[in-house]
């Protein structure tokens, strides 16, 4: 693997200075130099700015080229890239450090590998480690449906699962305003999924009741800025600024949704639930099958409440680490009428 | 039982915790006198999981397409991981040495435990040694390909009816010692170069390093330089304000279908030539059209 100079001076031949002239003719450096990723940041809200996924992922290959001799055709197949490195400082210092890694792998055996027992447990895991991990997939999932939609091609199932994997992650976060960090980008990506054809008529978020209040009895507040006492078993949602409320509870197996003063328009109608996220969590077995057209079983009442199951489950409400699970599925509820 | 890429990619759940714990294992060594300051172990843990999350490895499953990490052995993958925990350490205290390098400790090399300084096994370049020390090194390579240099001798040639213009190319590629190249446009344009002198040189070689950014666009069968060239070719420009305005519409041909446009267009505001979200109309600054003009890759 070690042979890489081999072959290379003749290849810088001759032409070498005329290579330098073209290449000042033509370099332009549209991005303001930026050396550093995305690290140490509040979070990764900023994530795709400098981001360019599709010369990203070759630089291992063209690393990995370039240390094995490359060959006439991997300097063609990595040409755009070459190009693009020039001109991107991200992309650029990222090359840097992948050829070097990779440079250390030169010539090791696998009986090398020696390692101490590692935790298994995510108990060990830096709480701030978790929320970075969670906030990156969500960010990259956000990614991955931009460039779908800009090119027209289909990655749902990609960024799905990059979604599903970081709510899972997240559920070992029990502190609230830790969670509500690491998914704070989930409503964000939920538009991705929205039908925009058929807009609803009220929003849900998810809320956390704190007990009893100081002053005007019992508060409720948004996830982000209180916690909450375990053995919490409803999960409280909110519309707007507290107009429209509502919550989820648990009855043996069956999920149900509460809602309560809704509007004149809505009584005596069913509605459509649609919850963007439900078919990102497997467990839940929803009624009808598709999360985001769920018929409610009775229509709004004339005092404007309304009680229907959802689906099923195997997860508790009362176990924290499910809590957290479906709580971040109903990350959004939408309604509207079903006619 | 220790974690593999294979791990990562397929069941992220299970081996994060692993994967985080190895990283910080490895930062809290290489950090040295910061191996016990939480932020500086975690910024550089979440700077490998960004890195590899980025790469498609980290919970890609079969969504991304395996690349040459995933056929690294257990050995080499995790030589790999320590070497850019290493990297990212070694960055970050230097950061921590250059504004405290007055007032601190380590202005007394006496107080630095030297043996256990990670700065002190750095002697040449951490990015290692040839063949391409840069990835301009590597682009001079690519350009130095003979049908990158058939299609420069074209281009120049395209010159021949300014023989000011050519000239003055010629000069330039003679200074630099590109004998065969420059012999060859002599002898084949003597007639248009004879009793020629030059005056007001850099005007000549601006104009030509013009033409040639054309002339080099307008032979890329690249669909990104194509749109980016018909950009350039195509916009109106107002008057009052700093613009430049480009119907989508108008760069369309039979050379380019609709979909090709938008997918060239696309690639542009990828890579930050273009601030373009799907309108009709492409606006630009005057700084974007500059960028455009010199825009060019090579490949389909």
């Amino acid at each position: 693997m070690n042979k890489h100079n081999n072959g290379l001076s003749d290849i810088r031949n001759e032409y070498l200075p005329l290579a330098q002239w073209l290449q000042n003719i033509l370099t332009t450096t549209p991005q303001l130099p930026q050396a550093e990723l995305a690290t140490n940041k509040e979070n990764v809200s900023q994530f795709g700015d400098e981001y360019h996924v599709s010369y990203y992922r070759q630089l291992p290959d063209f690393a990995h080229a370039l240390l094995n001799n490359a060959t006439q055709e991997d300097i063609i197949r990595f040409g755009p890239l070459v190009f693009h490195l020039i001109g991107c400082p991200s992309c650029h210092l990222a090359y840097l450090e992948i050829y070097d890694a990779m440079h250390s792998t030169i010539g090791l055996e696998e009986e090398h590998t020696s390692t101490s027992p590692l935790p298994e447990s995510i108990a060990t895991t830096s709480t701030r480690v978790l929320v970075f991990m969670c906030q990156l997939l969500i960010n990259q999932a956000a990614e991955v449906l931009r460039d779908a939609r800009y090119e027209y091609s289909e990655n749902d199932a990609w960024a799905r699962s990059l979604l599903q994997q970081a709510i899972y992650l997240s559920r070992h976060l029990m502190q609230s305003t830790q969670r509500q960090r690491a998914l704070q980008d989930l409503v964000k990506v939920a538009s991705f999924f929205e039908d925009s054809t058929t807009p609803s008529a009220h929003s849900y978020l998810p809320v956390i009741s704190t007990g009893s209040g100081s002053r005007q009895g019992k508060i409720r507040r948004r996830a982000d800025t209180l916690g909450r006492s375990d053995g919490q078993t409803a999960i409280y949602l909110q519309s707007g600024l507290s107009k429209y409320e509502g919550s989820i509870t648990q009855n043996q197996d069956i999920l149900e949704l509460h809602l309560e003063d809704l509007g004149q328009e809505l009584r005596g109608q069913f509605l459509i639930i649609s919850i963007p996220f439900g078919s990102l969590l497997e467990p839940v077995r929803w009624i009808g099958g598709n999360p985001r057209a769920i018929r409610s079983q009775v229509p709004v009442g004339e005092d404007g409440s309304l009680a229907t199951p959802l689906g099923s489950t195997d997860l508790q409400l009362s176990n924290p680490e499910d809590h957290n699970l479906l709580e971040a599925t109903f990350t959004k509820l939408d309604i509207r009428p079903a006619d | 039982m220790p974690f593999t890429a294979h791990d990562l990619r397929y069941n992220l759940q299970e081996n994060f915790p692993k994967l985080c714990a190895y990283l910080q294992q490895r930062a809290k060594h290489w950090l040295g006198t910061f191996a016990y300051d939480s932020d500086e172990v975690d910024g550089v843990v979440e700077h490998i999981i960004e890195q590899l999350t980025r790469l498609g490895l980290l919970g890609g499953g079969n969504h991304t397409p395996e690349t040459a990490l995933d056929h690294l052995n257990n050995a080499q993958f995790y030589a790999f991981l320590n070497r850019s925990v290493k990297n990212k350490a070694i960055d970050r205290l230097r950061r921590h040495r250059l504004p405290t390098s007055s007032l601190s400790a380590f202005e007394d090399p006496r107080n630095i435990e030297e043996e256990n300084d990670p700065l002190n096994t750095v002697t040449d370049s951490i990015w290692g040694s040839p063949p391409f020390p840069s990835p301009e090194s590597a682009a001079l390579q690519a350009a130095s390909q003979e049908a990158l240099r058939i299609l420069i001798k074209h281009c120049i040639e395209e010159l021949s009816s300014a023989p000011r213009q050519l000239l003055a190319v010629i000069q330039e590629l003679d200074e630099m010692g590109i004998e065969d190249l420059v012999q060859e446009l002599k002898d084949t344009y003597h007639t248009q170069l004879a009793d020629m002198e030059l005056s007001h040189l850099s005007q000549h070689k601006d104009h030509a390093h013009k033409k040639l950014r054309h002339c080099l666009q307008h032979s890329s069968t690249n669909l990104a330089v194509l749109v980016s060239l018909r950009l350039t070719e195509y916009g109106h420009y107002s008057t009052d304000i700093d613009e430049i305005s480009v119907d989508i519409k108008t760069l369309v041909d039979e050379r380019i279908s609709a979909a090709e446009v938008l997918k060239g267009l696309n690639h542009l505001a990828r890579v930050g030539l273009l601030d373009w979200h799907g309108e009709e109309n492409i606006r630009l600054t005057s700084v974007q059209l500059k960028h455009l003009a010199r825009f060019y890759e090579e490949g389909e």
